[in-house]
């Protein structure tokens, strides 16, 4: 769901767990200060102290943050959630607006920003059960990666015709925030605004199935 | 805790010089030098007592004019350790320094004493320097210390309190010892078609409910964020996935906010619910938890300091047991009062079904522990053996027979438990206590063996955030220091454990 336009201006907070733990504060689209953990699986420990010293790398306090930039994957479920936990409450408790950008983007607009000129993209990452999330872009437009297909989750022999149409893979672990935080302050300046749905994408239902009871007696 | 705090006189001097000798061998003060230290002006003495026993005491010295205060002696009785006398001394000997106008306290400690120098790190202690061999004749070094946090904690804090170990999203809100607020937003209908909680379920309706909770929560209360002096929250035990929603909120929002966080236990936080429903926990209590994902039996002599597992399920949880049997009798989930409601017009004495762990061989090893896996299946056995032989199943008589089964081990340990360690009371908490028939055979048996029961409201028995806040309430009020931001999400943290 996009709404009518707000710009991202004063200070932004971006925070990814889908991948690593990313946090970054920006100022007007620009990165002030950016902290990378890429460790899976500490996401809840790290998340409270890397948010508040990406705040004092920056000089600004948690007051002065009017948005707060989540990543909504796709990603890891569990590490994915703690994310967008933590900028679901750290927008409550500074009275800040939330925003959401997918995950996937801000490794197209790292490939992009350091290859320019290059066209067709293919971003993927692992899924588990061997299956990769992925997401298919055609260069930048006003500071946005232009995706054309995905989000979404496949085997990757199942990719083949998308690799082909791709001139560049990208299977990367690392999303920053930094550039989660650049590509909403890009989205606020189009007429179609930032995205407010911070639904996060899961892309899979829960790995649960109704069950009958099991006989005991043989 | 049953000792007060007052002012010391010289008519204490006497039982103050017994406990000084007792503490200090070989370098207790003389008695002149006591009296001359409690008839000061520049001094501040407090003695705890226990009914007219001195049991501890403690002296602060502060002259006028100046703005630093030293702390003179601290001492309790060796019989009356745990109970948190030299805290809730230090506590006011901190009170009576800001008031004196003093903007840093500075004290000495022996170095061979590190449970004195942990208690005093709490109240914001530094070591700042060492007197080489102060201590004579023994020849141990003092550690000196200083402090600059004479802000006493609050004596009626507002907390937050967050809950995400299982399937209920709850947010809490108490002021001190009263509750202000307790939503909880259940994912329970959504596992209704597994016939048991789904960790993965549950922590994404956790990401969904946590901030119509909070909002209600504070709705509720009356309060905003701006007035809130601390967040606590739930980092175990419990679903993994499901509690590091919780942290990582809790987290980020006391980082916005400015506020301590108290990282606290799931398990002591169901004791604690008791609070909220009379306003204080009496103590020492035996606590038997339980629910969908716990069945443990708690000795708390102290509920920030002292509590000990004394048995859990080595197997399902109670809860779980229910569950499981409901499906077997084709009732619906959550099973326990399902159960329940069919067993109304069941004989309980019908078919008497395995008690686990109750022979006499088990008995000596597994004292206070449960296991329901048994007698689940000799249930699903009974049912199974019935429709073999074409034979209705007496699903009336099976649930009683099974439901009091349950109530029995439970009760019957739990009262062994009280006996054993001549505790007359006992506290009952977790979603189970909603089951009519333990509510019932507890009152009985209870009241049989003279022991005094106690059953909080089903909204603070079940999970829920105030329980959790109410803990939170008790550190803040103990002066305890927050928890560090990099506390992590433990599923299996030992009720040992009250604080991370």
């Amino acid at each position: 769901m996009h709404t009518a336009s707000t710009r991202i201006d004063e200070y932004s907070l971006a925070i990814d767990t889908s991948a690593g733990t990313s946090v970054a504060v920006l100022s007007m689209g620009t990165v002030l200060a950016e902290l990378n953990y890429p460790e899976p699986m500490t996401h809840s420990e790290r998340i409270g102290a890397a948010i508040e010293k990406v705040l004092a790398d920056a000089g600004v306090r948690p007051g002065q943050v009017s948005f707060v930039v989540a990543g909504v994957g796709p990603g890891p479920f569990t590490g994915l959630r703690v994310g967008l936990a933590a900028a679901q409450f750290f927008a409550l408790g500074a009275k800040a607006d939330l925003v959401a950008v997918c995950s996937l983007d801000a490794i197209a607009l790292d490939y992009f920003q350091a290859n320019p000129g290059s066209r067709a993209l293919l971003v993927s990452t692992d899924a588990r059960r061997k299956e990769v999330f992925w997401a298919s872009y055609q260069g930048v437009a006003n500071g946005i990666p232009v995706r054309v297909l995905g989000p979404s989750v496949n085997k990757p022999e199942n990719l083949g015709e998308f690799i082909n149409l791709a001139e560049h893979e990208v299977t990367e672990l690392v999303v920053r925030a930094g550039a989660l935080g650049e590509i909403a302050f890009a989205q606020s300046l189009t007429e179609l605004g930032p995205n407010r749905d911070l639904t996060p994408i899961y892309l899979r239902e829960p790995d649960a199935v109704p069950t009958k009871p099991k006989k005991v007696s043989g | 805790m049953s000792f007060l705090i007052r002012e010391a006189t010289v008519d204490d001097l006497a039982q103050i010089m017994i406990l000084e000798t007792e503490c200090f061998v070989n370098d207790a003060w003389s008695e002149e030098m006591m009296r001359d230290e409690l008839a000061a002006a520049h001094t501040y003495y407090l003695v705890a007592l226990e009914g007219d026993e001195v049991v501890g005491y403690a002296g602060l010295s502060k002259l006028a004019g100046s703005d630093q205060a030293d702390i003179q002696t601290i001492a309790s009785s060796p019989r009356k350790r745990g109970l948190g006398i030299g805290r809730a001394l230090m506590f006011a000997l901190t009170v009576e320094a800001n008031a004196l106008g003093a903007k840093e306290i500075f004290l000495e400690v022996r170095a061979d004493n590190p449970i004195a120098q942990k208690l005093y790190k709490v109240f914001g202690f530094r070591q700042i320097g060492v007197r080489k061999k102060y201590y004579q004749p023994d020849g141990v070094d003092a550690f000196v210390m200083k402090t600059e946090s004479l802000v006493p904690p609050k004596t009626e804090p507002i907390v937050l309190g967050i809950e995400t170990s299982c399937d209920e999203t709850g947010i809490g809100i108490v002021r001190g010892n009263t509750l202000l607020a307790n939503i909880i937003s259940s994912s329970m209908e959504q596992h209704a078609i597994f016939g048991g909680v789904v960790p993965e379920v549950a922590a994404r309706a956790h990401l969904e409910a946590l901030t119509p909770v909070l909002d209600e929560a504070l709705d509720k209360a009356g309060i905003s964020l701006d007035e809130i002096d601390a967040i606590a929250v739930t980092n175990g035990p419990g679903l993994a996935g499901a509690l590091m929603v919780g942290v990582g909120a809790a987290k980020a929002l006391a980082v916005a906010t400015g506020k301590p966080i108290y990282a606290v236990n799931h398990l002591v936080g169901h004791v604690g619910a008791d609070i909220l429903d009379q306003g204080k926990i009496e103590l020492p209590t035996i606590a038997l938890l339980v629910s969908g994902g716990h069945t443990s039996l708690l000795m708390v002599r102290d509920l920030l300091d002292d509590v000990v597992l004394l048995g859990e399920t080595i197997d399902d949880a109670a809860g779980e047991a229910f569950d499981k049997v409901a499906r077997v009798l084709g009732l619906s989930y959550p099973g326990g009062p399902e159960i329940d409601r069919v067993a109304k017009e069941g004989n309980p004495q019908a078919i008497r079904f395995p008690r686990g762990l109750s022979l006499p061989k088990d008995m000596a090893e597994h004292r206070y522990d449960f296991s329901f896996s048994g007698l689940k299946t000799a249930v699903a056995r009974h049912v199974e053996l019935a429709e073999f032989k074409n034979e209705e199943v007496p699903v009336a008589d099976v649930a009683a027979s099974f439901r009091e089964a349950v109530v029995d081990v439970l009760i019957t340990k739990a009262i062994a438990a009280c006996k054993d360690h001549d505790v007359p009371r006992l506290l009952l908490g977790g979603g189970v206590v909603a089951n009519s028939r333990l509510r019932e055979v507890a009152l009985v048996k209870c009241a049989e063996a003279g022991i005094s029961l106690r059953i909080p409201a089903l909204s603070l028995c079940t999970d829920n955030g105030a329980m959790i806040a109410a803990l939170g309430a008790q550190l803040v009020m103990a002066g305890r220091a927050p928890s560090s931001l990099d506390f992590s999400a433990e599923s299996t943290l030992p009720v040992t454990r009250v604080q991370s």
